[in-house]
């Protein structure tokens, strides 16, 4: 069967290889970038460059030493360097003599020009579209429920331990009811692990680059991190959010940016590029909703991301509300992240003491 | 309330008790619009009875003060941006930071220069009154945006539309001037390729002019002064004006060129290979040197040095 390597994206890249596999053609993927993948990335790239594109490349020149002849990846429209990724990452891949050949997804026509190559007809095009889009929704449950469970579990691991089962159930559905049924069993079976309610966990909003936000080998784990500090978090780049946007944008010209925009006012009055704006307007937001603290999570020099640290900076201070702001690239170690993240959920508990002790809610 | 009417209230509303106008002190840092349209601010700020005011030029004094104020991984560019703001807050009424959005038709700029206003207002300039416009040549002319902006200066309608005039033509002449080569007339022509902020500042691009005049050459710095480039996959305006340009180049037109990149710049990183396999394509000896802070003039010379050489060996 012909094979393909897809992004990854986090946990979505299950509902991704699923319509994949529903056009039949086998998907070669995981759901965070392998170290080794990131090794090979990082030799082939130029040092200059983002991480996430050092992780990409990697990643499909791991699928080629493993045999998979096609590569598909996000075509970006915006203005930051993600917009040159694909042709950088051709030219690499040709000049190491690799044979893989890459699609691009979405954006340029209504047919991918994936589908157009394989060219499934309409049912077929249609149908994984819907149920990937069941298995997106499935995901986002899923997740909410274990940022809410992890820091307040009594036994260590089990929240990781469901949520791993259902994701691997979920990966087996061969269609959208089965899909669906696993969705609807996800709150009963989070249900069935034992918790401390009486904890008050802290809160904290995780933003900046997607990458970094979704790929678990990219960001040391960051939720596992601070769930296991006892830390509620919500991660900011929800991939069943960003589809229900282009629906609106393409049905309603109804745009979330301008939303953001507003939250953002005084703050920032453009939308930069990448997420940068989503980073400003959703730390003024749980700033506003009482969440104790905020993680900037970003590949070293990101254009967008950093050209914002300094409004975030004043965010911060306005506001009141702590920002961590964490760069990546192939030197950062996992200890170095775990301690600052330690030393972060300190700050925030001892804020939380202090603010209590005075009658702040 | 009331206060935040009354500050943006023309001057006229205060009645008697106004005192009598002083010419309003505009600052213009010495980095990114300032070089990317040349004189153009100073020329039109002037013909609307304002007194403008332009940092100084950029020295290792500059280099360690953006070191000190600004992001950690910033371009080099931008920390120099930031060191140049920092030395006007205070000195004037009004410091200049517009947000370049776009400076050729259908081309975006990088992506740092979208949120530079609201950067210097929360951070450097937070003490001092932001003077902004959106520049964005794909959506609203230049010279439009030339009116808007002394719409927002309360100046009258025909009086701004005379100071865009003058700023343009000022600035036409400007980028002739620029464009003209240095060094030794007739030596063998090197052109070099960057930003135009770098190869215009002085500490940036200061030590390779100078290198290269002192070994004779003619040295030509790209224009950014004339038409649109040709449409390519390469959307930022300054990337894609350089790409045209070494398409464009004639064979023999130059002995090399080199690329000045500067570290941390995103654009760069992206497009060196891409720059570096054109000039290779063409068979025109290429070299690239990046600038950091650390910037030492003995390193610089002996890689301008190598470079010649091994040209001269070439021939
Ligand atoms: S193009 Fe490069 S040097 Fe210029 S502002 Fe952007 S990142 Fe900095």
């Amino acid at each position: 069967m012909t094979q393909i390597a897809i992004p990854n994206i986090g946990n979505y890249t299950v509902a991704l290889a699923t319509a994949v596999e529903s056009l039949g053609i086998k998907p070669w993927a995981s759901t965070a970038t392998t170290p080794e993948a990131l090794k090979l990335g990082t030799e082939a790239a130029p040092e200059s460059v983002c991480l996430p594109l050092k992780a990409h490349l990697g990643h499909f020149i791991a699928a080629d030493r493993a045999g998979v002849e096609y590569a598909l990846m996000v075509n970006s429209v915006g203005t930051c360097r993600l917009r040159y990724y694909r042709h950088m990452i051709e030219q690499i891949l040709k000049d190491l003599g690799l044979k893989i050949r890459i699609f691009g997804l979405g954006f340029d026509g209504f047919k991918p020009p994936l589908v157009r190559h394989f060219d499934p007809g309409p049912i077929t095009f249609l149908k994984p579209l819907f149920h990937a889009g069941e298995q997106i929704r499935a995901i986002d449950e899923m997740e909410t429920l274990a940022w809410k469970t992890r820091p307040i579990e009594l036994a260590h691991g089990e929240t990781t331990r469901v949520m791993n089962k259902l994701l691997l159930e979920l990966s087996r559905c061969r269609t959208l009811a089965e899909s669906r049924a696993v969705r609807r069993t996800t709150a009963s079976r989070f249900a069935t692990i034992a918790v401390d309610r009486s904890k008050k966990p802290l809160k904290v909003g995780l933003v900046g680059e997607v990458s970094f936000l979704r790929d678990k080998c990219l960001n040391k784990n960051i939720e596992y991190l601070l769930g296991d500090q006892g830390i509620e978090v919500k991660n900011f780049f929800s991939l069943g959010e960003e589809l229900r946007n282009i629906a609106r944008i393409v049905l309603l010209n109804k745009n979330r940016g301008r939303e953001l925009l507003d939250i953002a006012d005084r703050y920032l009055q453009t939308t930069v590029g990448g997420h940068a704006l989503d980073s400003v307007a959703h730390s003024i937001r749980c700033a506003e909703l009482g969440y104790d603290g905020m993680v900037h999570l970003a590949p070293c020099g990101c254009m967008p991301e950093v050209g914002v640290r300094p409004i975030l900076k004043r965010v911060s201070q306005d506001k009141d509300i702590p920002i961590l702001e964490l760069s990546f690239d192939e030197h950062t170690c996992d200890v170095g992240i775990t301690t600052r993240l330690e030393a972060f959920a300190d700050v925030l508990r001892e804020r939380r003491r202090k603010r209590a002790a005075v009658g702040v809610s | 309330m009331f206060k935040r009417l009354f500050k943006n209230a023309p001057a006229w509303i205060g009645g008697a008790e106004t005192p009598a106008p002083v010419a309003l002190r505009i600052g213009i840092p010495r980095m990114f619009a300032y070089y990317i349209y040349p004189a153009l601010w100073e020329t039109f700020f002037k013909d609307l009875g304002m007194v403008p005011v332009v940092s100084g030029r950029s020295t290792m004094q500059t280099v360690r003060l953006g070191a000190q104020i600004s992001e950690t991984e910033h371009c080099l560019p931008n920390k120099l941006f930031d060191a140049h703001l920092a030395e006007l807050v205070g000195q004037v009424d009004r410091v200049f930071v517009p947000r370049v959005l776009s400076t050729i038709k259908d081309h975006l700029s990088c992506p740092k220069f979208g949120p530079l206003p609201d950067a210097a207002r929360a951070g450097i300039a937070r003490d001092a009154v932001v003077l902004s416009v959106d520049i964005d040549e794909t959506k609203t002319p230049l010279v439009e945006t030339l009116h808007r902006l002394g719409r927002l200066l309360h100046t009258p309608r025909d009086r701004a539309a005379a100071a865009a005039e003058h700023g343009l033509s000022a600035m036409r002449a400007a980028h002739a001037r620029m464009a003209a080569p240095l060094g030794r007339k007739g030596g063998p022509r090197f052109l070099l390729i960057g930003h135009p902020y770098v190869l215009h500042d002085d500490f940036l691009a200061g030590p390779v002019v100078q290198k290269l005049a002192r070994m004779e050459a003619e040295v030509h710095r790209i224009s950014f002064g004339d038409e649109a480039p040709a449409k390519s996959h390469i959307l930022w305006s300054t990337s894609n004006k350089i790409f045209h340009k070494i398409n464009s180049l004639a064979p023999g037109e130059y002995a090399g060129v080199i690329q000045l990149t500067v570290f941390n710049c995103g654009c760069d990183s992206m497009l060196i290979d891409t720059f570096r396999r054109a000039m290779k394509e063409k068979g025109v000896p290429y070299m690239h040197l990046m600038v950091d802070e650390h910037l030492s003039q003995s390193g610089m010379d002996t890689r301008i040095e190598a470079f010649l050489d091994s040209l001269a060996w070439a021939r």
